[in-house]
């Protein structure tokens, strides 16, 4: 379980997340979405021990507050919205950042093994900082794999903490992360999601929690929180959500306000 | 790209090594050694060794030593505050005599470890001063009776020379001395240092009131001063400036000396060295100023 | 747990191991260091010959008191000072380039080199104003005394301006060593107006950095702290690694960030402050020896490290064995040969990695 009760997280003067509570459970994959603004990283960041904030968060039952950095790596790994690299390491090396301590011979197969997954093992050898955007954002994919793949002491399910981990990529290789994740979560893996494509949100997620302002708007499974009253008060514009198949996946379409006749 | 900065990091430690090797072999060969045994360090102590008629004593000098022009034809070891311990042995002296602040400390450290005698020879500004000095020298190459004549010809040489300028006691001229005037900066002369003293010896007084040591002036200071007379050192191939320059300057153009284009210049070493020459240093500064 | 077992994709074949060759170079390094130490104690304005020596002692003879004085007092105090200065100045440079996440940093960032020289300037000009009592302790050794306690003073000063409720931000250690260093070049420039003439000398000597005054007692009083703050540094390898993603990434891959800075600008705040208080100001060691390894060897931290140090050791002793060397029997300060030798090998890497990596 990932729980976090009351959270508010205070970035200067003003607050940007107030009172929320969180909860995720392995096996499944939460999606956090919300306009810009509301919050969405603010609370993955709070989760992730980054920002200082008020109230608790419990990780497979131990608080975060409590746990040093490594035990806490050795939980969950974090895929960041962007990462800049400032030597020239291969993306073979990014990913073996990750592993734990010691040259083990089966670290090297254990990157490689995630470069797979993410389609760049024949770029393994390429300096990071060649590849696109993209293709940067599915090498950190394979980093944080390789971190939750690799063996540990600690018990409980591990867990993904994604930072729009869609935003960068083309539409092949969207559907290609999200099914990573996906099968994670099929695996008995937990993930968390920021997501801010809806219609990616209710392919592959299987609870939402939608905030806006700081605020839980609303909480649920994908059918409960994607319906077209609540998605349009959270984004403040006229959305319909209609269903496509497989039978009982919604999906939206932005409507031009203008032809809201109705 | 690698390979080649494998062998760039090869190639230069190569490098190195051997531009090592070859300094250590183009090291000054040891000279034909006969009496030579002694390292003089500091302008006026070498000066007083060939005053004494002893420069056949002499292996190696340092950088301040340039006079006679014949010392210069000795291997320098250097700056005399940064001498180098091994520099110094190299060119193989039994005996070392130095001015005052020689150093660094952990080289004179290691020249007591290599059991060489170090006489350190003292300097005051004052004609007892030079007698002393000469003295000092004169017993650390046991020529002490041809150092008492000298110290006391030029003991007398200065006084005579600062008895003639003291006629002028009532009316004497404000003098004063830029040690440079670099990008229209001028260092002066303030009080306690050598050329306040040859000022003062000559009969002059020093224009620089309420300073001590070499300090930059500004040019209202400068103004102030309102020497008769400007006193610089007379540098080789004479990188000084000349006369209209300086004058040019805003903080020299309103002085007296400005006016009456009086610009003295005298040989470095000679003015400031206090050694054997400063007696005839007074009385050519005594001469440019009053005539005599 | 999650299968990442992919058949199809996993005949791509893994690329070279770059740490491993990294690491074969240790060897090499360590061989080429024995070679310039006994070079170094060879080469020398006497004449003196390591070989001569080692032969006197075989056949059982006593050694002349100038070959004793020579190896024992002159050439093996100065080449042991040389390595660790060298190892000292180079691997700093590493730790902060890896911690500033900009190889363009170098030691004295964390304000280290502009509190030393301070430290330096204030004994050489107003030393003589101290009770004679306090002098007789410092033995004779003030400068380097104070340029080590002036660097300690101003790394803790920038240390604490930069932490805030026990996170340190480099980004603002950086600027207020800016800040810093004009504050101390201004009391400086104070100190150099009140200084006559032979403290002016000092200081320009001093600032050019020399190993002329290796002795012994320096050695017993610098070389512990060197070498414990140099092996602290062998610590950092994988966390300045995990660094270079960010902050953030590497708590989140399980750094502990916060100690690890602490370490980190502890080791090079020592190891630097030594390095300048025993030999004045030496250049380039620290950001061109780094650089040369990374485009030789890659960056992983874990070589890169070790592989400085021992390059560091080596050039210094070879740049020593140069200055003793080109004006015998005078000596040429050693922040020049550094500097000369140092800058083109700089300009070359800049030029190279022109376009390869946006700095």
């Amino acid at each position: 379980m990932l729980e976090a009760r009351d959270i508010s997280v205070r970035l200067g003067r003003s607050v940007i997340v107030h009172g929320v509570d969180f909860a995720a459970k392995p096996g499944q994959l939460t999606a956090i979405c919300g306009p810009n603004g509301s919050g969405k990283t603010t609370l993955l960041r709070a989760m992730t021990g980054d920002l200082p904030c008020t109230g608790t968060v419990t990780l497979n039952g131990r608080d975060i507050a409590r746990l040093a950095p490594w035990e806490l790596a050795a939980m969950r790994g974090v895929l960041p919205q962007a990462s800049a690299l400032a030597f020239p390491f291969t993306v073979l090396e990014v990913v073996e950042i990750g592993l734990s301590r010691g040259r083990a011979a089966g670290q090297t197969r254990a990157a490689m093994q995630a470069l797979a997954r993410v389609d760049l093992a024949h770029h393994a050898g390429r300096p990071y900082q060649s590849l696109s955007g993209g293709e940067q954002q599915r090498a950190q994919l394979a980093r944080v794999l390789a971190q939750v793949g690799a063996p540990t002491d600690a018990d409980g399910p591990r867990w993904l903490l994604l930072d729009e981990p869609v935003s960068a990529l083309d539409i092949a290789h969207q559907l290609e992360v999200m099914q990573i994740a996906r099968d994670f979560a099929d695996a008995g893996g937990g993930v968390v999601a920021v997501m801010h494509d809806l219609n990616l949100t209710a392919m592959f997620a299987d609870r939402i929690v939608l905030l806006a302002e700081g605020h839980v708007l609303s909480a649920g499974t994908v059918t409960e929180v994607m319906t077209s009253e609540t998605l349009s008060r959270a984004y403040g514009c006229r959305l319909q959500v209609g269903t496509a198949p497989p039978p009982g996946t919604p999906f939206l379409l932005p409507h031009a306000a203008r032809l809201a006749a109705e | 790209m690698r390979r080649r900065s494998f062998s760039a990091i090869a190639v230069s430690s190569a490098v190195y090594l051997a531009l090592g090797a070859l300094g250590a072999a183009l090291s000054p060969a040891e000279a034909a050694r006969g009496e030579a045994d002694t390292l003089a360090i500091g302008g006026s102590v070498t000066e007083i060794v060939y005053a004494l008629g002893q420069e056949h004593r002499l292996v190696a000098r340092d950088t301040t030593s340039t006079y006679p022009p014949e010392a210069t034809a000795l291997p320098d070891v250097g700056y005399m505050r940064a001498l180098s311990p091994e520099g110094v042995l190299s060119v193989g002296p039994d005996l070392i005599v130095s001015e005052e602040g020689a150093g660094p400390p952990e080289t004179l450290a290691v020249l007591e470890e290599a059991a060489i005698p170090f006489v350190t020879v003292p300097g005051a500004f004052t004609a007892e001063g030079v007698a002393a000095k000469i003295r000092a020298v004169g017993d650390a190459l046991d020529a002490s009776e041809a150092a008492e004549t000298l110290a006391a010809e030029v003991a007398n040489e200065i006084e005579a020379a600062s008895a003639r300028a003291a006629a002028h006691a009532d009316a004497p001229k404000r003098v004063l001395f830029i040690l440079s005037a670099q990008g229209g900066r001028l260092m002066g002369a303030g009080d306690d240092t050598g050329a306040a003293a040859i000022i003062e010896l000559a009969g002059g007084v020093n224009a620089l009131e309420g300073v001590t040591g070499y300090k930059p002036l500004s040019d209202e200071a400068a103004a102030a001063a309102a020497p008769d007379v400007i006193l610089m050192m007379d540098r080789m191939g004479d990188h000084g400036a000349s006369a209209e320059e300086l004058f040019a300057l805003p903080a020299l153009a309103v002085t007296p000396a400005a006016e009456a284009r009086a610009l003295i210049k005298i040989d470095g070493l000679k003015l400031l060295g206090f050694g054997p020459r400063t007696g005839a240093a007074v009385s050519e500064l005594a001469t440019a100023l009053y005539g005599d | 747990m999650v299968a990442l077992t992919d058949p199809a994709a996993l005949d791509a074949p893994a690329p070279p191991d770059r740490l491993a060759r990294a690491r074969r170079l240790h060897l090499w390094l360590a061989l080429g260091l024995v070679a310039i130490s006994l070079a170094s104690l060879t080469v020398g304005a006497t004449g003196v010959q390591l070989l001569d020596v080692v032969r006197s002692l075989a056949r059982g003879e006593e050694l002349s008191r100038m070959e004793q004085v020579v190896l024992l007092d002159i050439r093996l105090p100065r080449l042991v000072m040389g390595l660790a200065v060298g190892a000292a100045l180079a691997v700093s440079g590493a730790v902060m380039q890896g911690l500033f996440r900009n190889p363009l940093a170098d030691p004295g960032i964390v304000g280290v080199s502009a509190g030393a020289g301070l430290g330096a300037i204030l004994a050489i000009v107003l030393g003589g104003l101290l009770p004679p009592a306090l002098l007789g302790l410092a033995g004779g050794h003030l400068v380097p005394l104070a340029a080590f306690l002036g660097g300690w003073i101003s790394t803790l000063l920038l240390y604490r301006v930069a932490t805030r409720r026990g996170q340190t931000s480099v980004a603002t250690m950086l600027l207020a060593g800016i800040a810093l260093a004009a504050l101390s070049g201004a009391v400086s420039g104070v100190l150099v107006y009140v200084a006559d003439d032979t403290q002016l000398r000092d200081l320009t000597f001093w600032g050019l950095g020399s190993l002329a005054g290796a002795s012994w007692t320096k050695l017993a009083a610098a070389l512990p702290i060197l070498l414990i703050a140099v092996s602290g540094a062998m610590l950092l390898g994988r966390s300045l690694n995990a660094l270079a993603l960010g902050e953030a990434t590497a708590a989140h891959i399980g750094i502990p960030v916060q100690r690890m800075k602490r370490l980190a600008i502890l080791c090079v705040a020592a190891a630097t402050g030594a390095a300048v208080a025993v030999s004045g100001g030496i250049g380039f060691i620290g950001i061109v020896v780094p650089h040369l390894l990374r485009l030789a060897s890659g960056p992983d931290h874990r070589a890169l490290l070790p592989n400085a140090a021992l390059l560091g050791a080596a050039l210094l002793v070879g740049a020593d064995m140069i200055s003793r060397s080109v004006v015998a029997p005078a000596e040429l300060p050693i922040g020049i040969v550094t500097a000369v030798l140092g800058a083109p090998v700089f300009l070359w890497i800049l030029l190279r990695q022109r376009g390869v990596v946006d700095l």
